[in-house]
Protein backbone atom coordinates (compact mmCIF):
# COMPACT_ATOMS: atom_id res chain seq x y z
CA UNK A 1 0.00 0.00 0.00
CA UNK A 2 0.97 3.64 -0.22
CA UNK A 3 4.64 3.62 0.70
CA UNK A 4 4.73 7.34 1.41
CA UNK A 5 2.32 6.93 4.33
CA UNK A 6 4.87 5.23 6.53
CA UNK A 7 7.38 8.06 6.84
CA UNK A 8 4.53 10.50 7.25
CA UNK A 9 3.17 8.40 10.07
CA UNK A 10 6.59 8.19 11.69
CA UNK A 11 6.95 11.96 11.59
CA UNK A 12 3.50 12.34 13.10
CA UNK A 13 4.26 9.89 15.89
CA UNK A 14 7.53 11.61 16.77
CA UNK A 15 5.71 14.93 16.78
CA UNK A 16 2.95 13.66 19.04
CA UNK A 17 5.40 11.99 21.40
CA UNK A 18 7.63 15.03 21.73
CA UNK A 19 4.75 17.43 22.21
CA UNK A 20 3.45 15.20 24.97
CA UNK A 21 6.79 15.19 26.70
CA UNK A 22 8.14 18.66 26.23
CA UNK A 23 4.89 20.54 26.80
CA UNK A 24 3.67 21.94 30.06
CA UNK A 25 3.24 19.66 33.04
CA UNK A 26 0.38 17.25 32.45
CA UNK A 27 -2.56 17.35 34.77
CA UNK A 28 -2.68 14.66 37.45
CA UNK A 29 -5.55 12.34 36.45
CA UNK A 30 -6.36 11.80 40.14
CA UNK A 31 -6.11 15.50 40.95
CA UNK A 32 -4.32 14.74 44.20
CA UNK A 33 -2.80 17.53 46.24
CA UNK A 34 0.15 15.29 47.12
CA UNK A 35 1.19 14.64 43.54
CA UNK A 36 3.50 17.61 43.16
CA UNK A 37 5.28 16.90 46.41
CA UNK A 38 6.25 13.33 45.53
CA UNK A 39 6.83 14.20 41.91
CA UNK A 40 9.62 16.50 43.07
CA UNK A 41 10.88 14.21 45.79
CA UNK A 42 11.04 10.93 43.86
CA UNK A 43 11.27 11.89 40.20
CA UNK A 44 13.34 15.06 40.37
CA UNK A 45 13.70 17.16 37.24
CA UNK A 46 13.28 14.44 34.61
CA UNK A 47 10.26 14.87 32.33
CA UNK A 48 7.09 13.10 33.40
CA UNK A 49 4.06 11.87 31.53
CA UNK A 50 0.98 10.11 32.77
CA UNK A 51 0.87 6.97 30.70
CA UNK A 52 -1.85 4.33 30.40
CA UNK A 53 0.78 1.76 29.50
CA UNK A 54 1.71 1.73 33.20
CA UNK A 55 -1.19 -0.29 34.53
CA UNK A 56 -1.86 -0.79 38.23
CA UNK A 57 -4.34 -3.41 39.34
CA UNK A 58 -5.52 -3.30 42.94
CA UNK A 59 -8.76 -3.92 44.81
CA UNK A 60 -10.91 -0.77 45.00
CA UNK A 61 -10.85 -1.04 48.79
CA UNK A 62 -8.54 -2.56 51.38
CA UNK A 63 -10.24 -5.41 53.22
CA UNK A 64 -7.03 -5.94 55.22
CA UNK A 65 -5.05 -2.72 55.29
CA UNK A 66 -1.91 -4.62 56.32
CA UNK A 67 -1.92 -6.76 53.17
CA UNK A 68 -3.11 -4.90 50.09
CA UNK A 69 -2.11 -6.60 46.84
CA UNK A 70 -0.88 -4.34 44.05
CA UNK A 71 -0.10 -5.66 40.58
CA UNK A 72 1.88 -3.62 38.08
CA UNK A 73 1.92 -4.35 34.38
CA UNK A 74 4.07 -2.03 32.28
CA UNK A 75 5.27 -4.75 29.96
CA UNK A 76 5.26 -2.34 26.98
CA UNK A 77 8.50 -1.08 28.55
CA UNK A 78 10.12 -4.50 28.85
CA UNK A 79 13.79 -4.28 27.89
CA UNK A 80 13.78 -0.49 27.81
CA UNK A 81 13.31 0.77 31.32
CA UNK A 82 15.92 1.46 33.94
CA UNK A 83 13.92 1.95 37.17
CA UNK A 84 10.44 1.54 38.57
CA UNK A 85 9.11 3.20 41.73
CA UNK A 86 5.89 2.47 43.62
CA UNK A 87 4.53 4.83 46.24
CA UNK A 88 1.37 5.27 48.29
CA UNK A 89 0.82 9.00 48.69
CA UNK A 90 -0.79 9.10 52.12
CA UNK A 91 1.29 6.42 53.83
CA UNK A 92 3.62 7.67 56.58
CA UNK A 93 6.38 5.98 54.57
CA UNK A 94 5.12 6.63 51.04
CA UNK A 95 7.78 4.87 48.97
CA UNK A 96 7.30 1.09 48.72
CA UNK A 97 10.10 0.05 46.39
CA UNK A 98 12.76 1.22 43.96
CA UNK A 99 13.18 -1.53 41.37
CA UNK A 100 16.16 -1.82 39.02
CA UNK A 101 15.53 -4.44 36.39
CA UNK A 102 19.20 -4.78 35.34
CA UNK A 103 19.66 -7.68 32.88
CA UNK A 104 16.63 -9.89 33.59
CA UNK A 105 13.87 -7.91 35.29
CA UNK A 106 10.60 -7.27 33.44
CA UNK A 107 7.92 -4.69 34.10
CA UNK A 108 5.40 -7.11 35.53
CA UNK A 109 5.10 -7.71 39.25
CA UNK A 110 2.85 -8.02 42.28
CA UNK A 111 3.57 -7.05 45.88
CA UNK A 112 1.57 -6.73 49.10
CA UNK A 113 1.71 -3.31 50.75
CA UNK A 114 0.40 -1.53 53.82
CA UNK A 115 -2.25 1.13 53.36
CA UNK A 116 -2.60 3.64 56.18
CA UNK A 117 -5.73 5.28 54.74
CA UNK A 118 -7.52 5.89 51.44
CA UNK A 119 -4.82 7.03 49.05
CA UNK A 120 -3.57 7.50 45.53
CA UNK A 121 -1.07 4.86 44.47
CA UNK A 122 1.57 5.64 41.81
CA UNK A 123 3.95 3.65 39.74
CA UNK A 124 6.66 5.51 37.83
CA UNK A 125 8.72 3.78 35.14
CA UNK A 126 11.92 5.45 33.95
CA UNK A 127 12.49 4.80 30.26
CA UNK A 128 15.13 6.69 28.29
CA UNK A 129 15.12 9.66 30.62
CA UNK A 130 11.33 10.03 30.89
CA UNK A 131 9.19 8.96 33.84
CA UNK A 132 5.99 7.22 32.74
CA UNK A 133 3.44 7.32 35.55
CA UNK A 134 0.42 5.13 36.20
CA UNK A 135 -2.08 5.86 39.00
CA UNK A 136 -4.92 4.31 40.89
CA UNK A 137 -6.77 4.92 44.11
CA UNK A 138 -7.56 2.50 46.96
CA UNK A 139 -10.13 3.11 49.67
CA UNK A 140 -8.80 2.46 53.15
CA UNK A 141 -11.91 1.25 54.87
CA UNK A 142 -12.79 -2.40 54.71
CA UNK A 143 -16.15 -4.07 54.36
CA UNK A 144 -18.99 -4.14 56.84
CA UNK A 145 -17.67 -7.10 58.75
CA UNK A 146 -14.02 -6.17 58.64
CA UNK A 147 -12.40 -8.01 61.45
CA UNK A 148 -10.09 -6.20 63.82
CA UNK A 149 -7.89 -9.25 64.15
CA UNK A 150 -6.87 -9.58 60.53
CA UNK A 151 -4.65 -6.55 60.17
CA UNK A 152 -2.90 -7.05 63.48
CA UNK A 153 0.79 -7.76 63.44
CA UNK A 154 1.74 -11.24 64.46
CA UNK A 155 3.52 -11.31 67.79
CA UNK A 156 5.29 -14.61 67.30
CA UNK A 157 7.23 -13.64 64.20
CA UNK A 158 10.49 -14.99 65.56
CA UNK A 159 9.27 -18.57 65.12
CA UNK A 160 9.46 -18.47 61.33
CA UNK A 161 11.84 -15.54 61.02
CA UNK A 162 13.84 -15.64 57.83
CA UNK A 163 11.92 -18.55 56.31
CA UNK A 164 11.77 -18.19 52.55
CA UNK A 165 9.40 -19.92 50.18
CA UNK A 166 9.89 -19.63 46.44
CA UNK A 167 8.39 -21.02 43.26
CA UNK A 168 8.86 -20.46 39.56
CA UNK A 169 6.13 -20.59 36.91
CA UNK A 170 6.32 -20.26 33.14
CA UNK A 171 5.06 -16.81 32.31
CA UNK A 172 5.51 -15.20 28.91
CA UNK A 173 8.02 -13.99 27.92
CA UNK A 174 10.02 -15.66 30.74
CA UNK A 175 9.26 -16.85 34.25
CA UNK A 176 7.20 -15.61 37.13
CA UNK A 177 8.98 -16.10 40.43
CA UNK A 178 6.88 -16.10 43.57
CA UNK A 179 8.70 -15.42 46.83
CA UNK A 180 7.44 -15.17 50.39
CA UNK A 181 9.80 -14.17 53.20
CA UNK A 182 8.91 -14.32 56.89
CA UNK A 183 9.93 -10.97 58.31
CA UNK A 184 8.06 -8.50 60.57
CA UNK A 185 8.89 -5.46 58.39
CA UNK A 186 8.55 -3.14 61.39
CA UNK A 187 8.41 0.47 60.34
CA UNK A 188 9.49 1.81 63.73
CA UNK A 189 6.40 4.03 63.71
CA UNK A 190 4.62 2.02 66.41
CA UNK A 191 5.80 3.24 69.85
CA UNK A 192 8.49 1.09 71.47
CA UNK A 193 9.42 -0.65 68.23
CA UNK A 194 12.51 0.06 66.15
CA UNK A 195 12.66 0.01 62.38
CA UNK A 196 13.37 -3.58 61.38
CA UNK A 197 12.71 -4.32 57.74
CA UNK A 198 14.16 -5.83 54.61
CA UNK A 199 15.80 -3.06 52.62
CA UNK A 200 17.54 -4.88 49.76
CA UNK A 201 16.29 -7.70 47.57
CA UNK A 202 18.12 -9.26 44.64
CA UNK A 203 17.59 -12.01 42.12
CA UNK A 204 20.96 -13.57 41.31
CA UNK A 205 21.77 -15.47 38.13
CA UNK A 206 25.19 -16.99 37.50
CA UNK A 207 26.50 -15.22 40.58
CA UNK A 208 25.51 -11.77 39.33
CA UNK A 209 22.54 -9.60 40.30
CA UNK A 210 20.00 -9.93 37.49
CA UNK A 211 17.37 -7.64 39.08
CA UNK A 212 17.30 -5.74 42.39
CA UNK A 213 14.80 -3.91 44.55
CA UNK A 214 15.22 -1.54 47.47
CA UNK A 215 12.28 -1.90 49.87
CA UNK A 216 10.80 0.38 52.48
CA UNK A 217 8.73 -0.65 55.51
CA UNK A 218 5.52 0.04 53.57
CA UNK A 219 5.97 -3.45 52.15
CA UNK A 220 3.68 -5.74 54.16
CA UNK A 221 4.72 -7.97 57.02
CA UNK A 222 5.92 -11.33 55.68
CA UNK A 223 6.48 -9.80 52.25
CA UNK A 224 5.14 -11.47 49.15
CA UNK A 225 6.49 -10.70 45.72
CA UNK A 226 5.71 -12.01 42.26
CA UNK A 227 8.19 -10.82 39.65
CA UNK A 228 8.55 -11.69 35.99
CA UNK A 229 12.14 -12.39 34.90
CA UNK A 230 13.52 -13.03 31.43
CA UNK A 231 14.94 -16.47 32.10
CA UNK A 232 12.73 -19.39 31.15
CA UNK A 233 12.65 -22.83 32.75
CA UNK A 234 16.24 -23.91 33.27
CA UNK A 235 17.52 -20.47 34.18
CA UNK A 236 18.59 -20.81 37.79
CA UNK A 237 17.91 -17.84 40.03
CA UNK A 238 18.68 -17.27 43.69
CA UNK A 239 16.72 -14.92 45.88
CA UNK A 240 18.83 -12.85 48.26
CA UNK A 241 17.77 -10.20 50.75
CA UNK A 242 19.25 -8.14 53.56
CA UNK A 243 17.49 -6.26 56.36
CA UNK A 244 18.54 -3.05 58.11
CA UNK A 245 19.95 -5.06 61.03
CA UNK A 246 22.36 -6.88 58.75
CA UNK A 247 20.50 -10.20 58.59
CA UNK A 248 21.02 -11.86 55.24
CA UNK A 249 18.66 -14.26 53.50
CA UNK A 250 19.45 -16.52 50.59
CA UNK A 251 17.38 -19.16 48.82
CA UNK A 252 17.49 -20.99 45.52
CA UNK A 253 14.38 -20.66 43.34
CA UNK A 254 13.42 -24.17 42.26
CA UNK B 1 -32.61 41.05 27.17
CA UNK B 2 -34.79 38.62 29.03
CA UNK B 3 -32.11 35.98 29.33
CA UNK B 4 -29.83 38.34 31.23
CA UNK B 5 -32.64 39.26 33.62
CA UNK B 6 -33.21 35.56 34.10
CA UNK B 7 -29.57 35.09 34.97
CA UNK B 8 -29.69 37.91 37.51
CA UNK B 9 -32.84 36.49 39.10
CA UNK B 10 -31.24 33.07 39.22
CA UNK B 11 -28.17 34.55 40.85
CA UNK B 12 -30.36 36.27 43.43
CA UNK B 13 -32.27 33.08 44.10
CA UNK B 14 -28.98 31.27 44.61
CA UNK B 15 -27.84 33.88 47.10
CA UNK B 16 -31.08 33.69 49.03
CA UNK B 17 -30.89 29.89 49.07
CA UNK B 18 -27.29 30.02 50.23
CA UNK B 19 -28.10 32.44 53.06
CA UNK B 20 -31.07 30.30 54.07
CA UNK B 21 -28.92 27.18 54.14
CA UNK B 22 -26.21 28.85 56.19
CA UNK B 23 -28.77 30.27 58.64
CA UNK B 24 -30.45 26.87 58.85
CA UNK B 25 -27.17 25.14 59.55
CA UNK B 26 -26.25 27.68 62.23
CA UNK B 27 -29.63 28.07 63.91
CA UNK B 28 -31.09 24.58 63.82
CA UNK B 29 -29.47 22.24 66.33
CA UNK B 30 -28.65 18.86 64.77
CA UNK B 31 -31.32 17.08 66.83
CA UNK B 32 -33.99 18.47 64.50
CA UNK B 33 -32.51 16.52 61.61
CA UNK B 34 -34.88 13.63 60.96
CA UNK B 35 -33.65 10.16 61.83
CA UNK B 36 -32.94 7.93 58.83
CA UNK B 37 -36.26 6.74 57.40
CA UNK B 38 -36.03 2.97 56.86
CA UNK B 39 -39.59 2.44 55.58
CA UNK B 40 -39.69 -1.13 56.88
CA UNK B 41 -42.54 -3.34 55.69
CA UNK B 42 -43.15 -6.65 57.46
CA UNK B 43 -44.26 -9.38 55.04
CA UNK B 44 -46.23 -12.32 56.44
CA UNK B 45 -44.49 -15.57 55.49
CA UNK B 46 -46.41 -18.03 57.69
CA UNK B 47 -48.94 -18.02 60.48
CA UNK B 48 -47.88 -15.36 63.12
CA UNK B 49 -44.55 -14.94 61.31
CA UNK B 50 -43.23 -11.93 59.40
CA UNK B 51 -40.00 -11.04 57.62
CA UNK B 52 -38.52 -7.60 56.95
CA UNK B 53 -36.18 -8.07 54.01
CA UNK B 54 -33.01 -5.98 53.83
CA UNK B 55 -31.59 -4.60 50.64
CA UNK B 56 -29.07 -6.71 48.78
CA UNK B 57 -26.40 -4.08 49.12
CA UNK B 58 -23.33 -3.28 51.16
CA UNK B 59 -23.49 -0.85 54.10
CA UNK B 60 -23.91 2.70 52.77
CA UNK B 61 -25.28 6.10 53.69
CA UNK B 62 -28.08 5.55 51.16
CA UNK B 63 -29.41 2.40 52.81
CA UNK B 64 -28.61 3.36 56.42
CA UNK B 65 -27.40 -0.19 57.03
CA UNK B 66 -30.72 -1.80 56.04
CA UNK B 67 -28.97 -4.74 54.35
CA UNK B 68 -29.88 -7.80 56.44
CA UNK B 69 -33.15 -9.61 57.07
CA UNK B 70 -35.02 -9.35 60.35
CA UNK B 71 -37.92 -11.63 61.26
CA UNK B 72 -40.40 -11.99 64.09
CA UNK B 73 -42.89 -14.44 65.54
CA UNK B 74 -45.93 -13.27 67.51
CA UNK B 75 -46.15 -16.21 69.90
CA UNK B 76 -49.36 -15.10 71.61
CA UNK B 77 -47.46 -14.36 74.79
CA UNK B 78 -45.12 -11.79 73.22
CA UNK B 79 -42.98 -11.33 70.14
CA UNK B 80 -39.67 -13.08 69.36
CA UNK B 81 -37.47 -10.94 67.09
CA UNK B 82 -34.76 -12.70 65.10
CA UNK B 83 -31.94 -10.22 64.34
CA UNK B 84 -32.23 -6.49 64.84
CA UNK B 85 -30.30 -4.71 62.06
CA UNK B 86 -27.35 -2.30 61.95
CA UNK B 87 -28.41 0.70 64.03
CA UNK B 88 -30.49 1.96 66.92
CA UNK B 89 -32.69 3.79 64.41
CA UNK B 90 -33.24 0.58 62.45
CA UNK B 91 -34.16 -1.21 65.69
CA UNK B 92 -36.70 1.53 66.48
CA UNK B 93 -38.14 1.36 62.97
CA UNK B 94 -38.38 -2.43 63.30
CA UNK B 95 -40.19 -2.08 66.64
CA UNK B 96 -42.63 0.36 65.05
CA UNK B 97 -43.14 -1.94 62.07
CA UNK B 98 -43.88 -4.86 64.40
CA UNK B 99 -46.50 -2.72 66.18
CA UNK B 100 -48.34 -2.28 62.86
CA UNK B 101 -49.15 -6.00 62.71
CA UNK B 102 -49.43 -7.12 66.35
CA UNK B 103 -50.24 -5.62 69.75
CA UNK B 104 -48.00 -8.10 71.56
CA UNK B 105 -44.87 -6.63 73.18
CA UNK B 106 -41.41 -7.68 72.04
CA UNK B 107 -40.23 -9.89 74.90
CA UNK B 108 -37.41 -11.86 73.28
CA UNK B 109 -34.63 -11.23 70.81
CA UNK B 110 -32.44 -13.82 69.13
CA UNK B 111 -29.10 -12.76 67.65
CA UNK B 112 -28.24 -15.42 65.06
CA UNK B 113 -24.60 -14.28 65.03
CA UNK B 114 -22.43 -11.32 66.02
CA UNK B 115 -22.07 -9.40 62.74
CA UNK B 116 -22.92 -5.68 62.92
CA UNK B 117 -25.79 -5.78 60.41
CA UNK B 118 -27.67 -8.21 62.71
CA UNK B 119 -27.17 -6.98 66.28
CA UNK B 120 -26.96 -3.21 66.61
CA UNK B 121 -30.72 -2.73 66.75
CA UNK B 122 -30.73 -4.65 70.10
CA UNK B 123 -30.62 -1.31 71.90
CA UNK B 124 -34.12 -0.37 70.68
CA UNK B 125 -35.77 -3.23 72.58
CA UNK B 126 -35.26 -2.26 76.19
CA UNK B 127 -36.31 -4.96 78.63
CA UNK B 128 -36.32 -7.76 76.07
CA UNK B 129 -34.25 -10.85 76.80
CA UNK B 130 -31.51 -11.30 74.17
CA UNK B 131 -30.56 -14.88 73.35
CA UNK B 132 -27.44 -16.00 71.52
CA UNK B 133 -24.80 -18.69 71.48
CA UNK B 134 -22.11 -18.02 74.14
CA UNK B 135 -19.46 -17.65 71.41
CA UNK B 136 -21.62 -15.03 69.69
CA UNK B 137 -21.66 -12.94 72.84
CA UNK B 138 -17.90 -13.28 73.27
CA UNK B 139 -17.24 -12.36 69.64
CA UNK B 140 -19.51 -9.32 69.79
CA UNK B 141 -17.81 -8.16 72.97
CA UNK B 142 -14.45 -8.53 71.23
CA UNK B 143 -15.38 -6.82 67.94
CA UNK B 144 -18.09 -4.32 68.93
CA UNK B 145 -15.90 -1.21 69.05
CA UNK B 146 -14.33 -1.87 65.68
CA UNK B 147 -17.76 -2.72 64.21
CA UNK B 148 -19.19 0.54 65.49
CA UNK B 149 -16.25 2.46 64.05
CA UNK B 150 -16.94 0.84 60.69
CA UNK B 151 -20.65 1.64 60.93
CA UNK B 152 -19.96 5.30 61.68
CA UNK B 153 -17.57 5.42 58.74
CA UNK B 154 -19.97 3.78 56.31
CA UNK B 155 -23.45 4.92 57.42
CA UNK B 156 -22.83 8.42 58.67
CA UNK B 157 -25.80 9.97 60.42
CA UNK B 158 -28.06 6.89 60.36
CA UNK B 159 -25.96 5.20 63.04
CA UNK B 160 -26.19 8.12 65.50
CA UNK B 161 -26.78 7.06 69.12
CA UNK B 162 -26.11 3.39 68.47
CA UNK B 163 -24.54 1.54 71.40
CA UNK B 164 -23.53 -2.06 71.87
CA UNK B 165 -26.07 -4.18 73.76
CA UNK B 166 -24.74 -7.69 74.41
CA UNK B 167 -26.90 -10.82 74.58
CA UNK B 168 -28.27 -11.54 78.07
CA UNK B 169 -29.12 -15.24 77.77
CA UNK B 170 -26.91 -18.09 76.53
CA UNK B 171 -28.63 -20.75 74.45
CA UNK B 172 -27.38 -24.10 73.17
CA UNK B 173 -28.37 -26.53 70.49
CA UNK B 174 -31.73 -28.12 71.35
CA UNK B 175 -35.15 -26.84 72.28
CA UNK B 176 -35.31 -23.25 73.42
CA UNK B 177 -38.39 -21.88 75.19
CA UNK B 178 -39.60 -18.34 74.73
CA UNK B 179 -42.30 -18.12 77.34
CA UNK B 180 -44.25 -21.27 76.52
CA UNK B 181 -43.32 -21.14 72.85
CA UNK B 182 -40.79 -23.81 71.81
CA UNK B 183 -38.23 -23.19 69.05
CA UNK B 184 -35.70 -25.71 67.79
CA UNK B 185 -32.15 -24.27 67.95
CA UNK B 186 -29.14 -25.49 65.99
CA UNK B 187 -25.57 -24.40 66.71
CA UNK B 188 -23.34 -24.06 63.63
CA UNK B 189 -20.16 -22.11 62.93
CA UNK B 190 -19.54 -22.00 59.17
CA UNK B 191 -20.31 -18.34 58.48
CA UNK B 192 -19.10 -16.42 61.53
CA UNK B 193 -17.68 -18.91 64.03
CA UNK B 194 -20.99 -19.12 65.93
CA UNK B 195 -24.18 -19.30 63.89
CA UNK B 196 -27.56 -20.03 65.40
CA UNK B 197 -30.23 -21.54 63.16
CA UNK B 198 -33.83 -21.43 64.40
CA UNK B 199 -36.63 -23.77 63.34
CA UNK B 200 -40.20 -23.09 64.39
CA UNK B 201 -41.73 -26.58 64.55
CA UNK B 202 -45.26 -25.15 64.65
CA UNK B 203 -45.03 -23.29 61.36
CA UNK B 204 -42.11 -25.05 59.67
CA UNK B 205 -40.22 -21.77 59.18
CA UNK B 206 -36.44 -22.14 59.18
CA UNK B 207 -34.46 -19.00 60.08
CA UNK B 208 -30.94 -19.68 58.86
CA UNK B 209 -29.16 -16.43 59.73
CA UNK B 210 -26.15 -15.87 57.48
CA UNK B 211 -25.39 -19.54 57.11
CA UNK B 212 -27.57 -19.08 54.01
CA UNK B 213 -27.53 -16.19 51.52
CA UNK B 214 -30.02 -15.82 48.68
CA UNK B 215 -29.31 -13.89 45.46
CA UNK B 216 -26.58 -12.07 47.35
CA UNK B 217 -22.99 -13.27 47.59
CA UNK B 218 -21.98 -14.78 50.95
CA UNK B 219 -19.57 -12.85 53.18
CA UNK B 220 -16.66 -14.68 54.79
CA UNK B 221 -14.70 -12.53 57.28
CA UNK B 222 -14.97 -14.77 60.35
CA UNK B 223 -15.65 -18.07 58.65
CA UNK B 224 -13.55 -20.92 60.06
CA UNK B 225 -13.26 -22.22 56.50
CA UNK B 226 -15.21 -22.80 53.32
CA UNK B 227 -15.07 -26.58 53.86
CA UNK B 228 -16.70 -26.39 57.31
CA UNK B 229 -19.39 -24.06 56.01
CA UNK B 230 -20.19 -26.37 53.10
CA UNK B 231 -20.42 -29.39 55.38
CA UNK B 232 -22.88 -27.57 57.65
CA UNK B 233 -25.03 -26.51 54.69
CA UNK B 234 -25.33 -30.18 53.76
CA UNK B 235 -26.54 -30.87 57.31
CA UNK B 236 -28.99 -28.00 57.00
CA UNK B 237 -30.46 -29.46 53.81
CA UNK B 238 -31.44 -32.56 55.74
CA UNK B 239 -33.83 -30.59 57.97
CA UNK B 240 -37.57 -30.65 57.30
CA UNK B 241 -39.02 -27.19 56.79
CA UNK B 242 -41.76 -25.38 54.87
CA UNK B 243 -40.26 -21.92 54.48
CA UNK B 244 -36.66 -20.73 54.53
CA UNK B 245 -35.73 -17.25 55.78
CA UNK B 246 -32.11 -16.52 54.78
CA UNK B 247 -29.91 -13.94 56.49
CA UNK B 248 -29.87 -11.88 53.28
CA UNK B 249 -32.15 -12.04 50.26
CA UNK B 250 -35.69 -13.23 49.59
CA UNK B 251 -37.62 -15.86 51.52
CA UNK B 252 -37.96 -19.22 49.80
CA UNK B 253 -40.49 -22.10 49.95
CA UNK B 254 -37.71 -24.66 49.42
CA UNK B 255 -33.99 -25.30 49.88
CA UNK B 256 -32.85 -23.45 46.76
CA UNK B 257 -31.05 -20.74 48.82
CA UNK B 258 -29.05 -23.50 50.53
CA UNK B 259 -28.12 -24.99 47.17
CA UNK B 260 -27.24 -21.57 45.85
CA UNK B 261 -24.98 -20.81 48.83
CA UNK B 262 -23.34 -24.25 48.44
CA UNK B 263 -22.83 -23.65 44.74
CA UNK B 264 -21.19 -20.28 45.40
CA UNK B 265 -18.91 -21.68 48.11
CA UNK B 266 -17.93 -24.62 45.88
CA UNK B 267 -17.06 -22.19 43.14
CA UNK B 268 -15.14 -19.89 45.53
CA UNK B 269 -13.19 -22.87 46.85
CA UNK B 270 -12.27 -24.00 43.33
CA UNK B 271 -11.38 -20.48 42.21
CA UNK B 272 -8.99 -19.96 45.14
CA UNK B 273 -7.50 -23.45 44.86
CA UNK B 274 -6.96 -23.18 41.13
CA UNK B 275 -5.36 -19.73 41.48
CA UNK B 276 -3.02 -20.79 44.27
CA UNK B 277 -1.96 -23.90 42.36
CA UNK B 278 -0.82 -21.95 39.31
CA UNK B 279 0.77 -19.11 41.29
CA UNK B 280 -1.83 -16.48 40.36
CA UNK B 281 -1.68 -13.15 42.17
CA UNK B 282 -4.56 -12.04 44.37
CA UNK B 283 -5.60 -9.42 41.85
CA UNK B 284 -5.67 -12.00 39.06
CA UNK B 285 -7.97 -14.19 41.14
CA UNK B 286 -10.23 -11.20 41.89
CA UNK B 287 -10.37 -9.87 38.34
CA UNK B 288 -10.88 -13.09 36.35
CA UNK B 289 -14.35 -13.33 34.73
CA UNK B 290 -17.29 -14.41 36.88
CA UNK B 291 -19.55 -17.33 35.95
CA UNK B 292 -22.72 -16.29 34.13
CA UNK B 293 -24.91 -18.18 36.56
CA UNK B 294 -24.03 -15.60 39.23
CA UNK B 295 -25.38 -12.73 37.13
CA UNK B 296 -28.49 -12.49 39.33
CA UNK B 297 -26.48 -12.57 42.55
CA UNK B 298 -25.66 -9.20 44.13
CA UNK B 299 -22.11 -8.19 45.17
CA UNK B 300 -20.21 -11.19 43.80
CA UNK B 301 -17.05 -9.28 42.78
CA UNK B 302 -17.17 -7.29 46.00
CA UNK B 303 -17.38 -10.36 48.22
CA UNK B 304 -14.84 -12.23 46.11
CA UNK B 305 -12.42 -9.35 46.73
CA UNK B 306 -12.99 -9.70 50.45
CA UNK B 307 -12.81 -13.49 50.48
CA UNK B 308 -9.47 -13.43 48.65
CA UNK B 309 -8.20 -11.28 51.51
CA UNK B 310 -9.65 -13.69 54.09
CA UNK B 311 -8.61 -17.02 52.58
CA UNK B 312 -6.10 -16.83 49.75
CA UNK B 313 -3.02 -17.01 52.00
CA UNK B 314 -4.37 -20.30 53.44
CA UNK B 315 -4.85 -21.75 49.97
CA UNK B 316 -1.35 -20.66 49.01
CA UNK B 317 0.00 -22.21 52.19
CA UNK B 318 -1.55 -25.53 51.24
CA UNK B 319 -1.19 -25.53 47.46
CA UNK B 320 1.61 -23.14 46.51
CA UNK B 321 4.13 -23.28 49.32
CA UNK B 322 3.53 -26.75 50.75
CA UNK B 323 5.33 -28.37 47.81
CA UNK B 324 8.32 -30.09 49.49
CA UNK B 325 10.71 -28.67 46.89
CA UNK B 326 9.92 -25.08 47.80
CA UNK B 327 11.59 -24.91 51.20
CA UNK B 328 15.21 -25.50 52.02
Amino acid sequence: MAGYLKPLLAVLMVFCASSGMAGEAQKDPLDSFMWERYHERFLGDAPVRFDQRVRIQAPAFAEDSGQVPIDVDASDFNGRFQRMLLWVELNPIPLVFDYRPLSDGLANLSINVRLEQSSAVRVAVLSDGVWHVGSTRIEGEGGGCTTPGIAKTEDNWSKDFGKIMARRFDHEPGSRVRVKLSHPMDSGLIPSTRPFYVEQVAFIRDGEPAATMAWQASVSENPELALTLKGKAGASYRFQARDNNGNEFDHAIP
Amino acid sequence: MPSRDGAVRLGLAKTVLFVALVLGAVLLPPRYAPAFDYELKPVAVAERTWVVEGRREELSEDNGGDIANAAFIATGDGVVVIDTGSTLNYGRALRAAIATVTDQPVRWIINTHHHPDHVFGNQAFEGAEISALPATRAALKRDADSFRATLYQRLGDAVRGTETVLPTRSVQQGEGRFGDYPLQLFAFSGHSGADLVVLDPATGVLFTGDLVFHRRAPTTPHSPGIGIWREQLRQLRALQFETLVPGHGPVSPNDSPIRETLDYLDWLDRRLAEGATRGATRNEVIQAPLPERFAGMALVRYELTRSVSHFYADYEEALLWADPDTTK
